[in-house]
């Protein structure tokens, strides 16, 4: 079972030009939210937008700056919850840049699911088990 | 006995239905040794046990006079799907970066 979201894109800009669209809220807001970030250690600000009535997940995502590495990393925060708010997450996510080819290979992390986490590790071995049985089974 | 029906989030959300999962994770178990484990009630068990019952964590088999707990998998299903979610979400969203960004590079 997944635990954790990683993803790699690489740009053409250099990590200089990619780092201004994750730490300025106005190029923030062009691709992923309204925001009213700082590229500051333990400054608190939010993601806003407008979700649909039918949307899972509300339209705010509380945050906290963690780390913040001028160019090459940049970590944050990510609580947020339903839509009808009856269920909380918490997680972080992680911008690593490293220069790469004349560009950018942009490294995301999205993890450290508080509440799923363990058992998350612990649904792996279950997972296996699972696996087990399904063979025995076949081989009756 | 009425108990609430909690999502899985909810559910997960306490220690020790956590500590339940956890154990039952390695193997199946009687609510007897369920309970033996845990410095509650032999109701307050029952309780937790009926909760992760509900929202599909757990099912329950009969044998003698022994009631068997085993791990089910409909409760994490629902753990997986906000995962998924946001896999999907990030995809989208650098997706439109990239668009930008490589559009900026045409001008």
């Amino acid at each position: 079972m997944q635990k954790e979201i990683k993803q790699t894109w690489h740009f053409n800009q250099l990590p200089q030009e990619v780092w201004e669209y994750l730490t300025k809220p106005e190029l923030i807001e062009q691709w992923l939210m309204k925001t009213n970030f700082k590229p500051v250690k333990g400054y608190q600000f939010q993601f806003t937008f407008t979700a649909k009535p039918e949307a899972k997940y509300h339209g705010v995502v509380e945050c906290e700056v963690l780390e913040i590495v001028p160019f090459s990393k940049l970590s944050y925060s990510w609580n947020g919850s339903t839509q009808d708010r009856s269920r909380k997450y918490n997680s972080i996510v992680t911008w690593t840049l490293v220069a790469k080819d004349n560009g950018t290979e942009l490294q995301l992390s999205h993890d450290g699911f508080e509440v799923l986490e363990d058992i998350l590790n612990h649904s792996n071995g279950w997972n296996s088990c699972l696996t087990k049985m399904e063979k025995l089974i076949k081989e009756l | 006995m009425q108990t609430q029906t909690l999502d899985a989030f909810q559910v997960i959300a306490d220690p020790s239905r956590r500590q339940m999962l956890m154990m039952l994770s390695k193997d199946s178990m009687t609510i007897n040794a369920l309970a033996e484990n845990f410095d509650m009630s032999r109701p307050a068990v029952s309780k937790h046990i009926k909760i992760l019952y509900n929202a599909g964590f757990i099912s329950i088999t009969v044998i003698g006079r022994e009631r068997h707990c085993v791990l089910k998998k409909d409760g994490f299903n629902e753990l997986q799907d906000f995962i998924n979610y946001f896999d999907k979400f990030w995809t989208k969203k650098l997706q439109k970066l990239q668009d930008i960004l490589n559009n900026k590079l045409k001008k």
